[in-house]
């Protein structure tokens, strides 16, 4: 196929003026008549509410109005898959974050002068911040009426514990095949809580209109769910809920689903009429919007004395924090994922999903693979030492390919990609040359780990795009997809210009997501969009061609079948000088006597995964068969004096279907590595034993900075063509983020022969380990 | 009815500065930040508040020359400086070498850090015309991004400052008031020569064929 846009580093088009400055963010809308909220949060984890009082709060200066959570648990209740959450505490607090009371006022200083004077009394409950200890017998329950909750079917609270959600998936018989293994290697994994830290903070507006209308601006990804879920709770038509998009400062997954909107209305609710704005510190960024991970994985593996892998059975403990909703389906799909890149016969994965005096805990790009695979990958390496087998040898031997058969029962083919393709361009980029000796200041270590990325959707989970042709013949483009930075608008215009044959300047891609007039898309996550909304664009491009080709057909009086379309002219194929311009044909074709036919140029298509489905009683169901595989391996150095772990070169390979703009990918790649070598390295959200959280500044939650960025990043794609996405293109914007931790810490093995089963793993524990090891103990 | 509230202006002070090469007189509050000034009365909201602690960098603005987290300066502090912010360095038509380089690299993906980032770059390249790869990690160590993995960043500027360093005549970022041409400071003037050096020795990002 040749191509001639879809393949190249054709500049984005939100690039100038998000360099300009001009690119307008949450924080940077005014609107008329605007008030401005700040957000009490309590100073207890867990504990009933006696009394608030704002008395004093309420004449302060400035201050328009007051609002607690009294009595709201009744009427505004949401979650898509568990409703437990609550738009501000009532009776009770579930964690430190959480909203308790509200000032509106007329300029935010106001409103944070204000929250100091209102006063809160409270009976402390018993705090939990991991799983274990919320599963405990005897412990206290979070939420005491869970079994009262709706949910979805196949998810839900089991009432009487502080379980939110139980999912297991079975396939094969898992004991007898670990029973007839040859070896079985087990061990405990923890990847703890981290934070997406984008670095745009969360925040919403919300305005309650003269009209009826609410109108929203979110820093969201998922403009309909929040019009869904407001429009449900306050019994609107969800065609009188407007919700806006505007640029959002990156997502990495903690602004899916709804997650400060919610409270946001309801504090707006008390003005109506006023637009109510409300940004996030960078504080209550980290401790009141989503959290992510927070997983213990217990994982063991049978295997035969030839390294064929028999049996897989994980056991995942998520502490989901005070609030489940967002946290069901990361867990399940931790579970499902756990296999990794690699088949078992037989299976036995679970996860507990465990209410915790936490927050909330939601998406976080890579939604359950990466901390699964963390384990997965670990693991393998140390069942090769112990079959004393070469990893490469172990890993070949069990790879997800063609005829082989997923966890959930999936039957893979030549169209999911060549993971054995990339596994060897690693190879060659890393392993190839001989290991850097030890010196006197470092060790060096080379570490590896295969990948496996599916898509978590929904069986509902489509992309749309409308596509209008000016009569100018260039092209306006509206797609519901959330552009966070991941460079989506340049793939729907790099998309439609290949499939229109148009140039990509002639192609003008929204800019703003407004559910008034965006037509529909679930939400975009799970690293679909290229696959899945680019097929949409695909779609609409073809119906507006084929409307061209039907008005065409009638002024050139011919078959339809008999045309071709070039962007220019659609021409008769046997004799391309009969033809028409493309311009001609956008509103319908107008003879010279004023008549017109033929219909305006527009069209609108959605796109889904094909036969997508819910879990059978085995907890095994459809993905679309969408997988994406890669490989990915990280040479590290460790300074003996200080533990300090440096990754000087990290090498990832992914076999993404069809490239569509170079620089983007690599940039999607590169970003990704990034932020898990911090999460294997410096990352984590700590509580103390009251549930406070110790570190929500940039300066004490340490993401990296350029000083960290490896010296060399090796970035390599294999085009093997899927069959959904456009031009074969499969998603690669969550797939980087799984193999680092496991890289890194394979390496820190390969380097020194200690074993670490959780992250982070920071220069203290580093130099910890390497002075035990130097005086004997067991690591 | 909602009874809607004003601020009471207590103890405001007058400041008179150089902003983008305007003179600006403002009452500001004792409290107010450089950044709130800048966003809220001057409305230049190229200026991102990420932390508000001084501690990611998308705030950066110059004051005098240098980079300064506009957070952690109060604007009574900017009283008789001169104030670069992003939109005073370049637009569409007269990149600034920084912006040109971002856009051609694909430094820019949220674009949430950019102008912080290009802002922190300036005042770096200011200081050291021609620094080693090692000197720009140092320099933009505060301005934090979360989504490149700063390798596109890192070469973006390395380029950048191989223009600037061909192209000496234009301070970009720290000339005086606009000239007669009534080009903001920092920008290189349309079809002058600087811009069209600046131009051909960075090279446009490729655009379709």
């Amino acid at each position: 196929m040749s191509l001639k846009f879809v393949g190249k580093n054709i500049t984005r088009p939100d690039a100038i003026q998000k360099a300009t400055g001009k690119a307008r963010f949450l924080a940077d809308i005014h609107l008329p008549g605007m008030l401005y909220a700040a957000i009490l949060r309590p100073g207890y984890a867990h504990a009933r509410i006696i009394s608030i009082d704002t008395t004093e709060a309420e004449t302060s200066e400035g201050v328009v109005k007051v609002v607690t959570g009294k009595g709201c648990s009744d009427k505004y209740r949401y979650g898509d898959n568990i409703r437990d959450l609550v738009p501000m505490a009532d009776e009770k607090v579930r964690y430190m974050g959480e909203p308790l009371a509200a000032v509106i006022a007329g300029n935010p200083h106001q409103a944070k002068q204000a929250l100091k004077k209102i006063k809160v009394e409270y009976e402390p409950l018993p705090v939990y911040t991991q799983a274990l200890d919320a599963l405990a017998p005897g412990a206290a329950l979070i939420h005491e009426d869970s079994g009262s909750y709706w949910h979805l079917p196949g998810v839900g609270p089991k009432p009487g514990t502080n379980i939110a959600n139980h999912y297991r998936l079975r396939k094969g018989d898992a004991e007898k095949g670990l029973r007839e293994s040859d070896v079985v290697v087990e061990a405990e994994f923890k990847y703890p809580f981290g934070s997406c830290a984008a670095l745009e903070p969360h925040g919403a507006i919300v305005w309650f209109q003269e009209d009826g209308m609410i109108e929203i601006w979110s820093s969201s990804i998922c403009p309909f769910i929040i019009r869904e879920e407001v429009a449900r709770v306050y019994e609107r038509p969800e065609s009188d809920v407007r919700v806006h998009i505007p640029e959002v400062g990156g997502c990495f997954g903690y602004k899916s689903d709804i997650t400060v909107e919610q409270t946001i209305a309801y504090i707006a609710g008390f003005v109506p009429g006023h637009p109510v704005k409300w940004v996030a510190s960078r504080k209550e960024d980290f401790t009141s919007t989503l959290l992510g991970h927070g997983m213990i994985i217990r994982m063991k593996i049978g295997a035969m004395s030839d390294g064929r892998l028999m049996a897989l059975k994980t056991t995942i403990y998520h502490s989901t924090g005070a609030y489940s909703d967002t946290g069901v389906h990361v867990s399940i799909a931790a579970a499902h994922n756990s296999t990794g890149a690699y088949e078992y016969p037989h299976c036995d994965l679970e996860s507990i999903l465990t209410y915790t005096n936490t927050p909330a805990v939601g998406a976080f790009r890579g939604y359950g693979h990466p901390e699964a695979q963390f384990a997965q990958e670990r693991l393998i390496d140390i069942l090769a030492r112990k079959l004393k087998m070469d990893p490469f040898v172990l890993r070949e031997k069990n790879y997800l390919g063609p005829g082989k058969v997923t966890a959930l029962g999936e039957r893979l083919h030549q169209t999911n990609g060549d993971l054995r393709k990339c596994s060897d361009i690693i190879k060659k980029a890393v392993f190839e040359k001989p290991k850097q000796e030890e010196d006197s200041e470092y060790y060096y270590g080379r570490g590896f780990a295969a990948v496996m990325k599916s898509p978590k959707g929904a069986p509902f989970s489509s992309k749309s795009a409308y596509v209008k042709f000016n009569t100018d013949g260039s092209v306006v483009i509206n797609c519901g997809g959330a552009e966070v930075g991941q460079g989506l608008r340049n793939v729907v215009r790099l998309v439609a210009a290949e499939t229109l044959k148009i140039a990509p300047e002639r192609i003008h891609v929204y800019t703003e997501i407004d559910t008034q007039f965006s037509p529909w898309e679930w939400q975009t996550i799970g690293s679909m969009f290229t696959k899945q909304g680019g097929r949409a664009v695909m779609r609409a491009c073809q119906k507006t061609i084929e409307q061209m080709k039907h008005t065409a057909s009638q002024v050139l009086r011919c078959d339809v079948d008999l045309l071709e379309y070039d962007g220019e002219y659609v021409y008769l194929s046997s004799d391309p000088s009969i033809r028409v311009e493309v311009t001609k044909l956008v509103r319908g074709y107008m003879y010279e006597n004023g008549m017109v036919v033929g219909e305006v140029v527009q069209a609108c298509a959605d796109a889904r995964l094909p036969r997508y489905s819910g879990f059978d009683e085995n907890g095994q169901g459809s993905m679309g068969v969408s997988y994406t595989f890669g490989a990915q391996a990280a040479e590290i150095r460790i300074e003996k004096s200080t533990g300090k772990i440096t990754v000087d070169h990290f090498a990832s390979s992914f076999d993404v279907g069809r490239v569509i703009q170079p620089q983007q990918i690599r940039g999607q790649v590169t970003g990704g590595v990034m932020m898990t070598i911090g999460a294997a390295l410096f990352e984590e959200v700590r509580f103390d034993e009251t549930g406070k959280c110790v570190n929500p500044y940039f300066s004490k939650y340490r993401f990296p900075t350029i000083k960290d960025a490896p010296l060399r990043q090796t970035v390599q794609m294999v085009e093997t063509p899927g069959t959904i996405g456009p031009f074969g293109a499969r998603g690669i914007g969550e797939h980087p983020v799984i193999g680092p931790p496991p890289a890194i810490l394979n390496a820190i093995y390969d380097a020194t022969g200690i074993e670490f089963f959780e992250i982070p793993v920071t220069p203290d524990k580093m130099k910890k380990a390497l002075d035990e090891k130097a005086a004997g103990g067991n690591t | 009815m909602v009874e809607r509230a004003y601020a009471r202006r207590t103890m405001s002070t007058t400041i008179s500065l150089r902003v983008n090469g305007q003179d600006e007189r403002h009452d500001v509050e004792p409290n107010q930040t450089l950044l709130a000034f800048l966003r809220d009365t001057l409305d230049l909201t190229g200026a991102k508040e990420g932390c508000n602690e001084g501690e990611c960098g998308a705030c950066m603005v110059l004051v005098d020359g240098r980079a300064v987290n506009s957070c952690l300066m109060l604007a009574v502090e900017a009283d008789g400086r001169e104030i670069i912010t992003i939109e005073g360095i370049g637009d569409a038509e007269h990149l600034h070498p920084l912006q040109a380089a971002f856009l051609k690299h694909t430094a820019v993906q949220c674009g949430f850090c950019t102008p912080g980032m290009i802002m922190t770059a300036i005042g770096l390249l200011a200081e050291n015309p021609d620094p080693d790869e090692a000197a720009v990690r140092e320099a933009m160590a505060g301005s934090l991004c979360r989504c490149t993995g700063y390798r596109q960043i890192l070469d973006a500027i390395h380029e950048a400052a191989g223009v600037m360093r061909v192209v000496p005549a234009v301070e970009f970022g720290m000339r005086g008031p606009a000239g007669p041409s009534g080009v903001a400071p920092g920008l290189m003037a349309p079809g002058s020569a600087e811009a069209a050096a600046g131009v051909k020795v960075l090279g446009l990002p490729e655009m379709a064929p």
